[in-house]
């Protein structure tokens, strides 16, 4: 039998903070959030240290209490109802269900590998989701960001899946159309 | 006849929704029918789509580029949580 060795939680700090910090502050989008997420990462980690059976590695560990925390954040934020209507694709399309001419999406000629690791896109990108209501934002995120399927997220949100794919539609025209005018347009 | 059209070949409004509805689900087959005859009307939807595509990978992409950026004072933020632990 291996003995597991308990990690010592402050060397644990040192090696991990910086990386935790980075990934909760890229999945929350805010400083402060982010830091305290890593606290109580810590928190918990310390009470549960005994626990640490060495089936993962430390760091596994501690990022699977990160993700836990975060999606514990998100849950918290869900406002229930979920209220969705057609109204609001009135700003992009009309009553008959055309695309208003402003908003018609034009070619963006662009060449998709080169954009992916564009700096500048990339941060436009992360403004738009940001700049998303919460409501919106919120089924993204917990789609990409914590990388769950479809059917977890209608359960987290308590929405049906039809309910789910036209929120994601509604997120997207708008998310669209902001890369659309705050980067495309620039170019 | 445009209302004709939109029922047969879908309004705009319509095929977007599809055009999101299958990256999640499976379309039926006239689902799948009336969004390809509208895209081959429709050059808006058709750029829409592409464009769709193309900002799903690019938020699946975003995070390994984004991760090395950091704004905080990293030792004073470590020494702060050691000091929680303690107590």
């Amino acid at each position: 039998m291996t003995v597991v060795e308990t990690p010592d939680l402050s060397v644990l700090v040192e090696q991990y903070a910086g990386d935790l910090y980075k990934r909760a502050f890229f999945k929350v989008s805010d400083s402060e959030m982010a830091k305290d997420l890593v606290q109580d990462t810590f928190m918990a980690a310390a009470e549960k240290i005994s626990t640490f059976k060495g089936e993962s590695t430390p760091k596994t560990w501690l990022f699977s209490i990160l993700n836990n925390k975060i999606i514990d954040y998100y849950r918290a934020k869900v406002v229930r109802p979920y209220h969705y209507n057609t109204q609001s694709f009135s700003n992009f399309f009309t009553e008959e269900g055309d695309w208003r001419p402003e908003k018609k999406p034009g070619n963006w000629n662009e060449d998709e590998g080169h954009l992916l690791d564009d700096a500048e896109f990339n941060v436009t990108l992360k403004m738009c989701l940001d700049a998303l209501p919460a409501k919106w934002s919120l089924s993204i995120k917990l789609k990409y960001l914590m990388e769950k399927e479809s059917e977890e997220i209608c359960q987290e949100l308590g929405v049906s899946t039809t309910n789910f794919w036209q929120i994601m539609h509604r997120a997207k025209l708008q998310l669209r159309d902001c890369l659309d005018s705050n980067w495309h347009r620039k170019i | 006849m445009k209302k004709l059209m939109h029922i047969l070949f879908l309004s705009c409004l319509k095929a977007t929704e599809l055009i999101e509805k299958k990256i999640y689900f499976k379309l039926s087959i006239r689902e799948i029918w009336q969004l390809k005859v509208h895209k081959s009307m429709c050059q808006a939807c058709t750029n829409y789509e592409k464009q769709s595509y193309l900002i799903e990978k690019a938020i699946s992409h975003m995070e390994n580029i984004q991760s090395d950026k950091i704004e905080i004072d990293v030792e004073s933020f470590k020494k702060s949580i050691l000091g929680k632990l303690k107590q």
